[in-house]
């Protein structure tokens, strides 16, 4: 049988564990603050300034194929394996990179879906993309946008606002 | 000297004072220079001339180079540009790479930059109405392709390549065939522009070698005539300095031989036994000393005229008095004058100051003033001297001037800058047979200028002459000039 003594032990122990568990409020923000913020990105001749995460959802699904202005749409994605894509599929799509293929390969079987997403390899090309196509739309990270693009809101949110719904870890320091 | 004779010599002095210093011959004398002066004016005007026609011509061809040249490979640089511009977009058709369309895209875009800056620049440089209206209509036919262009390169990098190609058909290539005349027309006009200046610079080329052609043709005329001039100049000097020795040998030898013939002639009397008596022989005498101290004297001034032109006279230069020359030479010649039966007057201001000089030189240059005035003073046989200390004309000094005047035959205007010339008698005087060897007056001129003075001379045909010694005064030279006067004298 445990003594009284042990099972005080163990109790301050338990107690300590899940406070370091848990960490202190600091570090709660500082993991927050390690994560940086995915803009949405349309020429700067489309009309949209904001999207819903549902309207967003269908443009990159291909279920919306033009613009309001008459513009078809244009969606332009990084390649496989990047953050930026991956958080577009998670957290916009809300389906894995399998899904997402299947997804357009049948779009396109059937018609439900008229030009394939466009895949580009850094952030560079798809601010070009974007650039040069009226009607596309893609993502970057803020820092990786300029003014030759527009960043559009999402529910009403810019990326800088803290509401933001779009997340990706920070990039990783060379 | 009596007042009347006082102002008849001043009224002499004021009508002769100014034929002083006049010298008809000027140009004559100076004529080779004077051709030399024009020649060189010619050239210099014609070389003006020249050189401001090279220089246009140079700056013709720099605004050549700037504007032509220059523009011309400005055009260049735009159809290559523009070209690169319709190239890159095709690339982009010709793959369905996306990173590499967009990477075509980007090359179109860059190249088109370019275009477009170099369109601005040249309508920034334009200066003619039709550049500006050409590179107007340029920017306007590049701003619509670059339109027609964007929507191509959207269409492809959508992925719909046949309406990519649909649209390039249909509105890229006429554009871009716009654009391109346009650009040609640009380089016709520069190329007009430098056709125009090329033949610009032709003419003043042509020019530049007529001129240089006229300027060598009149170098060697005026050369020739120069040079024709300077030797007949010479030759005429040459045969004036021979006729005048010709002259002189003549002129003395007839000097000579007419005291020469009385002294045969008396020498024969008396070796014939002709000549008889103490009286008869004391007049022989006479007469043989009269014509020895003749010939005696022409030959000193010949040996005088030689050491005055030879420049090696000894003089021994000091402060003299004025009135201890003019005594001298009053002296030396009033046998002369007694005999003559001339009045020889002289006035001499008060105070003089000294001169600086060789007393013999200046009297015996005094002497010879007055045996002219003897001379030729004909029937009014008067001789007057006078001597005042007067300011020069530049007003900075003053001078002392001792002027010789007389009331004989005077010399004509034309003659007179001839009178100082040596062994030079004018055609009258030798018509009527007054004697002379013509060295008198160029010996006195020497020696007042050896002296630092100046002789001149003033004259009126039928009232008389004047002759003027001036000589600086000895107070007013300074260190240096004394020395000079000194150190020529050794």
């Amino acid at each position: 049988m445990p003594t009284i003594r042990q099972c005080a032990t163990i109790l301050v122990m338990l107690a300590a564990g899940t406070a370091m568990l848990l960490g202190p409020p600091d570090r709660v923000a500082a993991s927050q603050a390690k994560q940086d913020n995915l803009a949405v990105i349309v020429n700067q001749a489309n009309p949209v300034d904001n999207l819903s995460s549902a309207e967003l959802r269908a443009v990159f699904l291909g279920e919306r194929s033009h613009w309001p202005n008459g513009r078809r749409i244009t969606l332009v994605m990084m390649e496989p394996g990047q953050p930026e894509r991956e958080t577009v599929l998670h957290d916009v799509c809300r389906m894995s990179e399998s899904d997402f293929r299947r997804r357009f390969l049948q779009g396109l079987l059937t018609g439900e879906v008229l030009v394939s997403p466009k895949t580009l390899s850094t952030p560079v090309g798809v601010r070009k993309f974007v650039f040069n196509v009226p009607g596309a739309i893609g993502y970057l990270r803020p820092s990786d946008a300029d003014d030759s693009v527009k960043v559009i809101k999402i529910d009403g949110h810019s990326p800088n606002d803290a509401d933001y719904a779009l997340h990706i870890p920070l990039r990783a320091e060379r | 000297m009596s007042e009347r004779t006082q102002l008849s010599m001043s009224g002499s002095t004021a009508s002769f004072a100014p034929r002083v210093g006049k010298d008809p011959g000027f140009f004559s004398r100076y004529s080779s220079a004077l051709l030399l002066v024009l020649l060189v004016a010619m050239e210099a005007g014609v070389v003006y001339f020249v050189i401001r026609d090279v220089r246009s011509a140079n700056h013709e061809v720099q605004r050549m180079y700037a504007r032509s040249v220059l523009g011309l490979r400005r055009i260049g640089s735009l159809q290559y540009e523009a070209q690169e511009t319709r190239r890159s977009t095709l690339y982009a058709l010709s793959t369905s790479d996306s990173n590499l369309q967009v990477v075509y895209a980007d090359q179109s875009r860059e190249a088109d930059s370019r275009v477009s800056k170099g369109i601005k620049e040249y309508l920034q440089e334009a200066q003619f109405q039709r550049e500006v209206e050409l590179g107007q209509r340029l920017q306007r036919d590049w701003s619509d392709y670059l339109g027609v262009r964007n929507e191509v390169l959207a269409s492809i990098l959508e992925g719909s390549t046949k309406e990519a190609v649909a649209l390039d058909l249909a509105q890229g290539i006429p554009k871009f065939d716009q654009v391109r005349q346009d650009l040609e027309e640009t380089q016709r006009l520069y190329d007009e522009q430098a056709s125009q200046r090329l033949a610009n610079v032709a003419a003043l080329s042509r020019r530049s070698v007529l001129q240089l052609v006229f300027v060598l043709l009149c170098t060697v005329f005026l050369v020739s005539i120069f040079v024709w001039v300077l030797q007949k100049s010479k030759m005429a000097s040459t045969l004036q300095l021979a006729r005048m020795q010709m002259d002189f040998a003549a002129s003395v030898s007839h000097e000579l031989r007419t005291p020469l013939a009385v002294l045969c002639s008396a020498v024969d009397n008396i070796a014939d036994g002709v000549v008889s008596g103490k009286e008869q022989m004391a007049k022989y005498g006479t007469v043989i000393r009269n014509q020895s101290n003749q010939i005696n004297g022409l030959i000193s001034q010949v040996l005088l005229f030689a050491a005055t032109q030879d420049g090696k006279g000894r003089y021994v230069m000091r402060p003299i008095r004025i009135s201890e020359i003019i005594d001298s030479a009053v002296t030396g010649t009033s046998e002369l004058v007694r005999k003559a039966g001339f009045v020889l007057e002289q006035h001499i201001s008060p105070s003089l100051p000294k001169v600086l000089g060789d007393a013999p030189a200046l009297s015996q240059c005094l002497q010879n003033l007055i045996t002219n005035a003897l001379k030729y003073g004909e029937k009014a046989r008067w001789i007057a001297i006078d001597a005042t200390c007067e300011e020069t004309k530049d007003r900075r000094n003053r001078e002392v001037r001792i002027s010789v005047y007389d009331r004989g035959k005077g010399i004509d205007r034309s003659e007179l800058p001839r009178i100082f010339e040596p062994f030079y008698r004018s055609p009258s005087v030798v018509a009527e047979q007054i004697h002379g060897a013509g060295l008198g007056l160029p010996i006195a001129k020497s020696l007042a200028e050896a002296m630092g003075g100046r002789l001149s001379v003033a004259s009126e045909v039928g009232v008389g002459t004047v002759f003027t010694l001036r000589l600086p005064v000895y107070e007013e030279l300074n260190e240096n000039q004394v020395g000079h006067a000194r150190k020529d004298q050794r």
